[in-house]
């Protein structure tokens, strides 16, 4: 079986890092070695663009399978980049493919592949810990900002009574635990300042209270008291509290992170940073609400300076939310919404604008590969060193279909995936196979993630 | 010992998941189980599930009460023989018995003893936490864009407590909120001595004795308890306002302890004593006794009452969407709160207090979806560039303002399905054709045109529950059907694209009636868009925007229509008469969203007894909403809890 021996070769390398780091470690102080590792081997980042309501289905695949494939016109924008892709074909979550509703049960776990629990608020659940969530925890970990979460509208207020779901699982797909949604950031200001802020030249930095420590410190001694008085939701919900304050914490207390950090800001960051911080003012205040596609851009540079200064590894943007009707109108040849027009009844002309939409993700898409790929570290590009996924958590949108899900992995992982491939997998193989090839690309040796079954071999150089 | 508690707990979770059948179950198994998947699962299984309804998939007793409702419509329509339908294999008595027995066994067991349900503590909503800031500091603190957007749960709304979390990069803008506002307050002179109007100067002599003592003793300067006394004054009524409640001695200490290692360790220094203080606040305001609504748990068996600060803790976040004032706590302290008196006396007068309009702003966009308009709408801004920041804004506050009249002054909720009045200003008043309102300010405008009154006429509505390019007749029947009446349609099947939204090109109009009225024929679809469709070509005179209109360019349009049940209508007007007749529908829909947003989750069959009663008192006061308000507060789960430890209720 090759899933035997693939995870026997995983293992071994995993034994023979085990081995080798103490007696590394023995010879240099840890900061050196720190460097030493930053020098030979640069960071692997992970990303992943989601897309709502799917694609039109005839028009996604490349023709030919294999290495020489020809791009389809939804992923033409890609044309430079093909050799730096992995397309995947017939992969599917088997935990998402439920009647109970077209999309939420599709989209919300996308990045855990468990079932989600039908519910309008008690118990809301994912099944697991997303993909990005369990990346940070490792790679995650040595960064200012274990992860990132970014999205492009506010989350839809509202329950869908008529499905009975919240529509808070239309607006997350990062977990940090099966019960526990990540927070996402939708403005670009908001989300550049809190990474860069105190960075950017001409600015003011933000004064950082000296207080802090010792109030953050102090109010976990209320959740100690409380914790005796409350019953065992309270309690649930104190440890969230709780979580949450340590993680503020453990960023205050790491000085040498922050250190190593401004020492990461190179004048060339510093001065991306500078143009960054005028294109968002700009964008504010002439293009706010108007300018999708530049705000979509600015979210994926801050993203890109993100990767860059290794203030972050992981990031997640979800270009909508679940059932997403996004007027494109703005597009030629389009006239409507994102979500109506994905109900398309076949009819010739709604596929048009369909597949036109879809284009226009991928070129964003396309944008953030190529940013990457512009980009060097040492010998190679910050792409050569990334994973970033795009995908959908629908096939067509019409039907509402799992199978066969669109999906595209940029970036060779730290030169641990063969790309410029396009692979069509047999029906209903567990999109989880992938998620459990990346985590062992990046020597994180879980058995198994969610449904998943094996690595995929052949993605793997 | 934390790790051992979490460990617990989550084993405990874990085991409420996969459970033992108990008795209950297992002869629920046998009896009416075994009848519905003999009789009903042919059609009402996970696949096929006609009319929504799935009745495969109940093996326990909980699960049954969960969907208490849904079950006692299915002993209702076997009684009464109109299920299993006609064609279908018919069922004997026997086994209608055996049926309905073994549901209502189960049901009437549920609702033998009161249970309030489970009420998990509240983080403040972000819109709670604004107004919470600016009543406990005085200063507008605002939190739309600041802080990260969050879903709703329940009936649809913010504040319940299963979709509040708070996640690192919440509890980060928690801190910086808290460091700005309190330096906001800082340095504004007049407000900080509003919350700080003592000051401690340290004198020439005591310099000297101090001087004299870190001599002797360099840690820390003994025999001055001045500067605590004077803190004192302000941090303990400021951090009984933020937990509203009183504090026990050790939180008192605590605080206190944190005044003073602050202050000895820079007393020399010009702005000590406030700096100090400053540091206490913060400590209180990202204290989760701030941040979230604690109610005791009681480790009883049986449900109890809430105690009298969380009463008026309750009664003010559903009031005026904040803490309660001195007055309410002090009312909290010295008399019985929830003696029906003194209960009425205080929530009328918070009913006259300013504050309540917040109840009004948060509660109706939410309750008719029509939020976005302050944010960003779907609308195609090329087709509809009338529809401007300004007009949005505007028809948000005719939604808030109408329904704010008609609960304050007006006092009959019905008018919110029709009226002879609008709330208007001059923008919008020339939106909708209507003369002669002048300025910008909003006020009661009385119309005579009655296509436009009550809800159904408002801009938000009718501009949310539209395309981006036009006007959806399906979506507008189906926002009446789950918002007004409280009988949302069951979703297309997941293969059946929704022939509406596709057929239509170019949002041409002129085919769309037909079209919807064609796909009607086919028997999957006609159960449910014979009740949608009709309602929403009732209102076709309205466009995207909301604007009226008689034809669409030249064609004119025919808003005529029958319902399912065979009423017809001609115009708007006519359809709300309709509406009108089906108010107890009307009822239970807005007390069950009352409810729910007064208890901070969804209503479940377990809280049936308290909605009908408010359903009744409804109808039977006229739809008066200060009585309403009044009922709601007196009701069971607004005034009780229950311990999650109490085995009674397992798994429930």
């Amino acid at each position: 079986m090759t899933h035997l021996s693939i995870s026997r070769r995983k293992l071994l390398r995993g034994i023979g890092a085990s081995v080798a780091l103490p007696f590394l470690e023995s010879l240099y102080p840890s900061k050196l070695l720190a460097a030493q590792y930053l020098h030979n081997t640069p960071p692997q980042r992970f990303a992943c663009l989601f897309m709502p309501n799917g694609v039109p289905p005839t028009k996604w695949n490349p023709a030919k399978t294999g290495t020489d494939f020809e791009l389809s016109p939804i992923l033409k924008p890609l044309d430079p980049l093909k050799n730096e892709l992995l397309i995947l074909g017939g992969m599917m979550n088997m935990n998402s493919h439920t009647r109970q509703d077209g999309h939420y049960t599709k989209d919300a776990n996308f990045l855990t592949s468990m079932r989600i629990a039908k519910t309008v608020d008690a118990k809301v659940d994912s099944g697991g810990i997303s993909l990005d969530q369990l990346m940070a925890q490792h790679i995650g970990k040595d960064t200012m900002f274990p992860s990132l979460q970014y999205g492009l509208d506010r989350i839809r207020s509202g329950v869908d009574n008529a499905v009975g779901f919240t529509r808070l699982y239309g607006g997350t797909i990062s977990w940090q635990s099966r019960t526990q949604p990540c927070s996402r950031e939708i403005d670009p200001r908001m989300a550049f300042d809190r990474l860069f802020r105190n960075f950017t030249p001409g600015k003011k930095p933000l004064p950082e209270d000296p207080m802090k420590k010792t109030v953050l410190d102090l109010v976990k001694d209320d959740v100690k008291t409380l914790e005796r008085q409350l019953g065992i939701e309270d309690q649930n919900k104190l440890g969230e509290y709780l979580e949450a304050v340590n993680s503020v914490e453990k960023r205050l207390n790491d000085r040498q992170n922050l250190a190593d950090f401004a020492s990461q800001i190179t004048p060339d960051i510093r001065k991306e940073l500078q143009k960054m911080d005028m294109r968002i003012d700009e964008w504010a205040e002439y293009a706010e609400g108007v300018d999708i596609t530049e705000k979509t851009r600015l979210m994926l540079d801050i993203i890109v300076l993100a990767f860059w200064s290794d203030a972050s590894r992981v990031a997640t943007l979800m270009f909508g939310n679940s059932v997403s009707n996004r007027n494109f109108s703005f597009l030629d040849g389009v006239f409507g919404a994102h979500h109506s027009i994905s109900h398309h009844t076949n009819d010739p002309r709604m596929l048009d604008q369909y597949e036109i939409i879809s284009r226009w993700h991928i070129e964003q898409y396309g944008y953030l590969l190529q940013r990457l790929q512009s980009i060097k570290e040492g010998d190679k590009t910050l792409l050569d060193n990334s994973m970033i996924l795009f995908g959908s958590g629908l096939r067509d949108g019409n039907r509402h279909s799992p199978f066969d899900l669109p999906i595209v992995v940029g970036g060779k992982g730290g030169g641990k995936f063969k790309t410029g491939q396009n692979i069509q997998y047999p029906d209903e193989t567990p999109l989880a196979n992938l998620y459990l090839t990346m985590l062992h690309s990046m020597n994180i040796e879980v058995p198994q993630f969610a449904d998943s079954q094996t690595v995929l071999c052949d993605i793997l150089v | 010992m934390k790790w051992l508690t979490i460990i617990l707990t989550i084993i405990l979770s874990e085991l409420s998941v996969v459970r033992a059948d108990t008795p209950e179950d297992k002869e629920f198994q046998r009896s009416a189980l075994k009848m519905m998947h003999k009789h009903c699962a042919s059609c009402h299984n996970e696949v096929d599930k006609k009319a929504g309804i799935n009745l495969e998939d109940f093996y326990f007793a909980v699960s049954v009460v969960r969907r208490g409702e849904l079950f006692k419509e299915v002993t209702d329509v076997v009684r009464n023989g109109s299920m299993p339908p006609s064609g279908a294999p018919p069922m004997s008595q026997a086994d209608k018995d055996t049926l309905i027995v073994g549901i209502e066994r189960i049901l009437s067991r549920a609702l033998a003893h009161a249970d309030p349900g489970l009420s998990v503590m509240r983080r403040l909503s972000h819109r709670e936490y604004q107004y919470t800031i600016y009543d406990l500091l005085g200063v507008e603190f605002e939190t739309v864009h600041y802080f990260p957007s969050e879903g709703s749960g329940g009936e649809g709304f913010d504040n319940q407590s299963g979709t509040l979390f708070i996640s690192p990069l919440m509890m980060e803008r928690y801190y910086n909120a808290t460091d700005s506002i309190l330096r906001q307050i800082r340095s504004d002179k007049t407000l900080w001595q509003r919350l700080a109007p003592t000051n401690y100067k340290v004198g020439i002599s005591r310099r000297f004795i101090n001087s004299i003592l870190s001599f002797i003793n360099p840690q820390r300067e003994f025999f001055w308890e001045a500067p605590e006394l004077e803190a004192k004054k302000i941090i303990v009524p400021f951090a009984t306002k933020a937990y509203r409640r009183f504090m026990s001695k050790g939180e008192e200490d605590q605080l206190i302890e944190l005044f003073n290692q602050v202050y000895f360790a820079s007393w020399k220094e010009k702005d000590a004593f406030s700096n100090a203080i400053t540091a206490v606040f913060k400590r209180v305001m990202m204290s989760p006794n701030f941040l979230y609504r604690i109610e005791v748990n009681l480790h009883s068996d049986t449900p109890y009452p809430i105690n009298n600060f969380e009463l008026a803790t309750r009664l003010s976040y559903l009031l005026w969407s904040s803490m309660p004032d001195e007055r309410l706590l002090q009312v909290a302290y010295r008399e019985d709160l929830d003696n029906p008196s003194i209960l009425k006396r205080e929530v009328l007068r918070m009913m006259d207090d300013d504050k309540f309009r917040r109840f009004s702003s948060s509660f109706a966009p939410q309750w008719l979806g029509v939020e976005e308009m302050l944010y960003a709408p779907l609308t195609d801004q090329v087709l509809f560039p009338e529809l401007t920041l300004g007009l949005r804004k505007a028809m948000h506050e005719e939604v808030v303002g109408y329904f704010h009249e008609v609960f304050t002054k007006k006092r009959n909720l019905l008018h919110l399905l029709d009226s002879d009045y609008a709330w208007l200003n001059e923008d919008l008043a020339n939106h909708y054709g209507i003369e002669d309102v002048e300025g910008s300010e909003f006020r009661t405008v009385n119309i005579t045109d009655r296509n436009r009154g009550g809800i159904l006429g408002m801009g938000a509505v009718l501009t949310a529950t539209s395309l981006p390019v036009r006007t959806s007749p399906v979506l507008r029947g189906q926002w009446v059907l789950e918002q007004i009446l409280g009988e949302p349609a069951p979703p297309p099947p997941a293969d059946v694209p929704a022939l509406e939204e596709a057929k239509t090109k170019n949002g041409n109009h002129l085919d769309l009636r037909s079209l919807l009225e064609s796909h009607r024929d086919d028997p999957a679809c006609l159960g449910c868009h014979q009740k949608m469709d009709p309602i929403g070509f009732g209102l076709e005179n309205f466009d995207a925007i909301g604007r009226w209109r008689d034809s669409y360019d030249t064609i004119p349009i025919n808003t005529g229509s029958a319902l399912a049940d065979g009423r017809t209508f001609k115009d708007p007007e006519e359809l709300k008469g309709i509406l009108m007749e089906d108010k107890a529908k009307f009822a239970k829909n807005f007390s069950r969203k009352m409810l729910s947003y007064a208890i901070g989750r969804r209503v479940e069959f377990i809280d049936s007894p308290s909605l009908d009663r408010l359903m009744n008192e409804l109808i039977n006061n006229n739809f008066d909403s200060q009585t309403f308000m009044l009922e709601l507060v007196s009701s069971y789960p607004f005034l009780h809890r229950r311990s999650d430890l109490a085995t009674r209720y397992k798994g429930i």
